[in-house]
């Protein structure tokens, strides 16, 4: 089917490089999240035990932390769903003028770089009081949102045939009616989806969080930096990654069989 | 939500209704701060209400050595950063577009994976990993090499990092590119004896610049104003524009020289971002 063929020595390759680039350096957080003692140049952990997972749920600092971040994703990804959903329906079905001007200006955010956009915003914040605040750093997180919210229901919006909505028009039923019982189903996994993603990007935002919300916001990965760096205990970054990691892993991996890579591509103009 | 079905080529009014909050959100919160940022470093208040023209603080910034040291390191893991990762991800992705089968699929599933890790993880991982005394050294040594000099704390910790992450948005756009090419015309091409590195510069080539030159911009961007990765794996002197601006708005509490040092990021990454949208727009004139 076209270029490598043959006795192909380029794919093993490229998965030797894989295994040493990508799969090794994940295991490793799961080895030391699981190891009690590892001993320097022991190649697997010296004693094997949940020791740290105990230690690290009683801390309480772990708990604020947790509840912090989940308050602020549930926050963020509400506002951005009641506010990005109707401009999306907008985008996918409405005619106005400068529709698609209105929509460059969404994909033109993606042309700054983000984390200077993030500074200018902080300098303005400061006159406003927001800064170290919860409102800032919902506002900072939410801007974060914005592109994925609009661009991926658009695209499910789009993609419901229009001659199904045409039909149930045609027997009768209202536009609200055809909105809930027609558009909002078909459209429905994707729009799951995006949620679920958003969700998930603001439980570990960081640098934002951190610029804004310092020193009295304190997320889940802002705490997991600090333990990373201080060194306490190493063990302690690795249990936490995997404990907060797997079933964010799981619910991505979910939408990403809903959504599908070239979507992704599409959105950011590939 | 009524007027849903509107094909009469009516103008909808409750579109903008619709689409108000978020085009303002964007104006009020991303266009108008940044405006202000740089408006803000050039002009201050003089007592007496009105305001004074004063570029000190860029005087500030090119001649303060540790500044221009930082802008210069920035530049340096951008550019390597940025060659590295269409040189590792090119190969990627045109095996995966011309390759079927279960090596393909395992590749395809690894090399998009970091897309399921947040940068905190791949921090740590990376940490443990590369790090002295870390998981790769236990394994070299354990197959006798001892001469592993570990790259987290050197200029290189941020490029293996920055690389880690922008893989996954890079072979996407990459192979999306792949995809416009048919294979009928490789076939054709082949037909008439064309060699690998051949098809390679003469037909597949031409026909992604426009997605290496989106993967360049929006890695360009990524990689200048990344905060995480050169905090975590760089050296802290010199240090990246990212890191440097958070520190001096934290901890040294100055938002003027952070708003400054944001202003020159702006004005260095809006040569990436003219050509992001260019592109875009040119992609959308031949749709």
């Amino acid at each position: 089917m076209g270029i490598v063929q043959r006795r192909d020595v380029f794919g093993p390759l490229i998965l030797i490089f894989l295994v040493f680039f990508i799969v090794l350096p994940v295991a490793t957080v799961f080895l030391w999240a699981f190891a009690e003692q590892w001993f320097y140049p022991s190649v697997l952990p010296t004693k094997w035990g949940f020791r740290f997972w105990a230690q690290l749920v009683s801390r309480p600092e772990v708990w604020q932390a947790f509840l912090m971040s989940i308050k602020l994703s549930l926050t963020v990804t509400a506002l951005s769903a009641l506010i990005c959903l109707p401009a999306a329906y907008a985008f996918a079905r409405m005619d106005f003028p400068g529709r698609s001007g209105f929509m460059m200006s969404f994909l033109m955010a993606n042309a700054f770089p983000r984390f200077a956009l993030i500074v200018s915003i902080a300098v303005l914040f400061l006159t406003l009081d927001l800064v170290g605040t919860f409102q800032g750093v919902v506002i900072i997180q939410f801007l974060n949102t914005l592109l994925l919210m609009i661009w991926l229901p658009t695209a499910a919006f789009r993609a419901i045939p229009r001659e199904t909505e045409e039909a149930a028009r045609d027997v009768g039923a209202s536009p609200l009616q055809v909105f809930w019982h027609i558009t909002l189903p078909q459209a429905f996994p994707t729009i799951a989806a995006a949620l679920l993603m958003t969700f998930v990007w603001t439980f570990y935002e960081t640098e934002g969080a951190w610029l804004v919300g310092a020193p009295r916001i304190r997320t889940m990965p802002l705490l997991m930096m600090s333990m990373i760096n201080n060194q306490l205990v190493v063990q302690y970054g690795a249990v936490l990654s995997v404990m907060l990691w797997v079933p964010s892993l799981v619910a991505i991996v979910l939408a990403r069989r809903v959504i599908g890579g070239d979507a992704f591509a599409k959105g950011l103009g590939g | 939500m009524d007027a849903g079905n509107n094909r009469t080529g009516r103008i909808d009014f409750l579109a903008y209704g619709f689409i108000a909050i978020p085009v303002m959100a964007i104006v009020v919160f991303l266009f108008y701060p940044a405006a202000l940022a740089m408006f803000g470093t050039l002009f201050h208040k003089r007592p007496d209400g009105g305001l004074a023209f004063d570029a000190s603080s860029y005087i500030f910034f090119f001649t303060d050595p540790y500044s221009l040291a930082n802008l210069m390191r920035t530049l340096w893991t951008t550019f390597v950063a940025l060659v590295l990762i269409v040189a590792v991800n090119l190969p990627i992705a045109l095996y995966m577009r011309f390759t079927r089968g279960w090596l393909a699929s395992l590749i395809q599933g690894l090399a998009l994976f970091p897309m399921f890790v947040p940068g905190i993880i791949i921090c740590y991982a990376l940490i443990r990993y590369l790090g002295p005394n870390g998981w790769l050294q236990s394994l070299l040594n354990a197959v006798g090499f001892t001469h592993y000099a570990s790259p987290i704390t050197t200029p290189w910790g941020p490029v293996i990092g920055l690389i880690w992450d922008g893989m996954p948005m890079t072979l996407l756009i990459l192979i999306s590119g792949l995809g416009t090419i048919s294979d009928a015309s490789i076939e054709a091409a082949r037909d008439v004896g064309a060699g690998r590195l051949r098809i390679l510069r003469s037909i597949i080539l031409p026909q992604i610049t426009h997605s290496i030159l989106i993967v360049s911009a929006l890695n360009f961007l990524g990689f200048f104003g990344q905060v995480l990765m050169p905090f975590m794996l760089g050296p802290t002197n010199p240090e990246m524009m990212g890191p440097f601006m958070l520190r001096t708005f934290v901890s040294v509490r100055d938002p003027l020289q952070a708003a400054t040092q944001a202003t020159i990021t702006f004005l260095i990454c809006s040569l990436a971002g003219l050509a992001y949208v260019r592109s875009l727009a040119n992609r959308k004139e031949e749709r």
